[in-house]
């Protein structure tokens, strides 16, 4: 309550300089100002940076085996061991990272292009455009994400990344399109809109030029979510075996060959880095997308 | 409400019509076919034994024919013949149905346990210090995947100290089998699938305790001189389970097809495992049955949902 009030009392006594700003540098200054959102930025462009630039980091090459040096514990030669092949842990898990980040970054790219193209034409157009989406869309709740993941794989013989980042991106479009479909639904009634639509605007101009930067917010905060997810998606599948295939290292592919009892009970160098790997990375792209919805929205502030 | 019960499951149909064309037609176009499978290619006359069999067994009719013959057998409960398992698909289909369902209640029970009481706590007090702080712990328990907590639990509760099996659904001993034995072997992957989703109960609760406590008729109770506890149980609570309970609907079709991956680590003998199975031994009827059986437990789950809410909020008409 408190802090409601004292809100109102500087939004009246600078309203002068608050008008002049515009809502983006709004945003940007209330998302500065989320340690939580600023800390993960920090942490997330490490991780970043130690996969991107993985070369300056470690001497070894994720395929390499040293086969003197197979199943080794940690040493000055390889930081974080070898598995039975020989290959260097801690090149896998930075080399991994690069796929894991690809992934991620390229899935929610196509998932939210797919997305809004169909989300939009659904939100705009409504009638029998929206219901022919719209039960696509339904059809493909009914099948869940993964193990369609899974069965697509089999049956297209993948074992490339780029075809993977096709198959989980042409697999997960169904909730972000329904999201994108229900704000262009709300925002069709809108004066502006009409206004546009009035004077003679076109309906991908009206869909891209008015109807998406306002729905800019949620759509952003919608793709980190949605990046984090992709992310625990390449894990989850490599992990059990599909998904990135051998020899390619991912970070799912280093839990994966960590997943026997004698690897998983002694030898916690295997195992554990991939999964803090992995965790932070989908722990700091949620914080950042929490910061992003609270700065877009500042009706959640708390 | 039975109307609306009969006119639903009416509705579902174009619906099953539709899974089951798409997953005829996802197994056509995959490569190979049983009979490629069948025989050794070493045998004679290859293609002469190709083309008689695939004629025996009706691979040479149109599309559309085959695929009426292959709904009209799923109808009457034959899936095939499993190429790698050599038993009939529905033979296999039961025990993993059975164990995927244990899994799923239990994950669910959980979920509700654990999930509500942490809703309902932080409801009572808004924006206090114990609010903020469970919210954050559950935004990070959320956040970390499923199966890093599986690796934890299996690494500390089945190796370091071997308290459950870490391993299959059923164990082995004159317990084998038994619904205890069940729950043993489905109580870790259980708990990882609990540990993250009961976010998603508490923040719904929370949220919508906090709704509802703003509505005139609790005022209307407190005004009339109600017991604070009184009115958070009868009017409040009460109230506030609506949109849980559809919730609720929607969890159970997922987590039939959605512990995939915890069904593979944990090598735990249900749907999503026979899957995995099947797919790595490319043995198509049983990724058919599969698909299929899957895709309408989720449509089922969604038509319980739909249910249940139209029978706890009857302010829903449904006519």
């Amino acid at each position: 309550m408190m802090s409601v009030n004292t809100q109102a009392v500087t939004n009246r006594s600078t309203a002068g300089a608050r008008l002049s700003k515009s809502p983006t540098r709004l945003a940007v200054e209330r998302f500065m100002k989320n340690k939580m959102a600023i800390a993960s930025v920090v942490v997330l462009l490490i991780i970043v940076v130690l996969c991107f630039g993985a070369p300056l980091f470690t001497h070894w090459s994720p395929t390499i085996q040293d086969l003197a040096n197979t199943d080794s514990p940690p040493s000055a030669l390889h930081w974080l061991g070898t598995d039975d092949n020989g290959t260097d842990y801690w090149a896998r898990d930075l080399y991994g990272g690069r796929v894991d980040l690809m992934i991620g970054f390229f899935d929610m790219v196509i998932v939210m292009l797919i997305s809004i193209i169909l989300g939009g034409l659904a939100g705009y157009y409504g009638g029998w455009v929206d219901s022919v989406i719209m039960r696509v869309v339904d059809f493909m709740f009914n099948f869940p994400f993964l193990l369609l993941v899974i069965v697509l794989q089999s049956i297209l013989n993948n074992t490339s990344v780029p075809l993977l980042i096709l198959i989980i991106g042409f697999t997960a479009w169904p909730a972000p399109t329904r999201m994108i479909r229900g704000l262009f639904m709300t925002l069709r009634e809108a004066e502006y809109v009409t206004a546009a639509r009035i004077s003679g605007a076109g309906a991908w101009r009206i869909i891209l030029r008015h109807m998406l930067p306002a729905s800019l917010g949620p759509i952003v905060v919608n793709s980190t979510l949605l990046m984090a997810g992709m992310v625990g998606a390449e894990a989850a599948l490599t992990l059990i075996g599909f998904g990135v295939k051998p020899p390619t290292a991912s970070w799912g592919a280093v839990l994966n060959s960590s997943m026997d009892y004698f690897t998983l009970s002694t030898e916690p160098y295997a195992w554990v880095p991939p999964a803090l790997f992995i965790t932070l990375t989908i722990l700091c792209i949620n914080f950042i997308g929490d910061g992003l919805r609270d700065a877009f929205d500042p009706s959640f502030e708390k | 409400m039975l109307t609306y019960i009969i006119r639903r499951l009416l509705g579902m149909i174009p619906m099953l019509i539709a899974i089951s064309i798409f997953t005829f037609l996802m197994m056509h176009l995959a490569p190979g076919n049983a009979i490629d499978a069948m025989i050794n290619p070493r045998i004679k006359d290859l293609a002469q034994v190709q083309k008689t069999l695939e004629a025996q067994n009706g691979l040479n009719l149109p599309l559309p024919v085959q695929y009426l013959h292959w709904l009209w057998n799923v109808l009457h409960g034959n899936f095939g013949f499993s190429f790698s398992q050599h038993q009939p698909v529905s033979s296999l289909l039961g025990p993993a149905i059975e164990n995927t369902l244990i899994l799923a209640i239990l994950a669910e029970i959980l979920i509700l346990i654990i999930g509500i009481p942490i809703g309902i706590m932080q409801a009572r007090r808004p924006y206090s210090r114990l609010d903020y702080s469970t919210s954050i712990v559950s935004f990070v328990f959320f956040s970390v995947p499923y199966f890093i907590f599986a690796i934890f639990l299996m690494y500390v509760f089945a190796i370091h100290w071997p308290i459950f099996p870490a391993q299959n659904a059923v164990g082995t001993g004159p317990n084998s089998g038994s619904l205890i034995d069940h729950i043993y072997h489905a109580l870790l992957p259980a708990i990882s699938i609990a540990l993250t989703s009961n976010t998603v109960y508490s923040r719904y609760t929370r949220g919508s305790m906090l709704d509802v406590s703003r509505q005139d008729y609790v005022r209307t109770a407190r005004a009339k001189g109600l017991q604070e506890g009184q009115v958070f149980r009868k009017h409040v609570f009460r109230n506030a389970m609506v949109p849980i309970v559809t919730q609720f609907g929607f969890d159970i079709g997922g987590l039939i097809g959605g512990a995939v991956i915890l069904e593979g680590l944990f090598t735990y003998q249900g749907m999503g495992l026979l899957t995995i199975n099947a797919v790595s031994q490319r043995d198509y009827p049983v990724i058919m049955a599969t698909t299929l059986l899957i895709a309408i437990g989720v449509l089922i789950g969604n038509l319980v949902a739909d249910i249940m809410y139209a029978i706890v909020d009857p302010r829903v008409q449904y006519n």
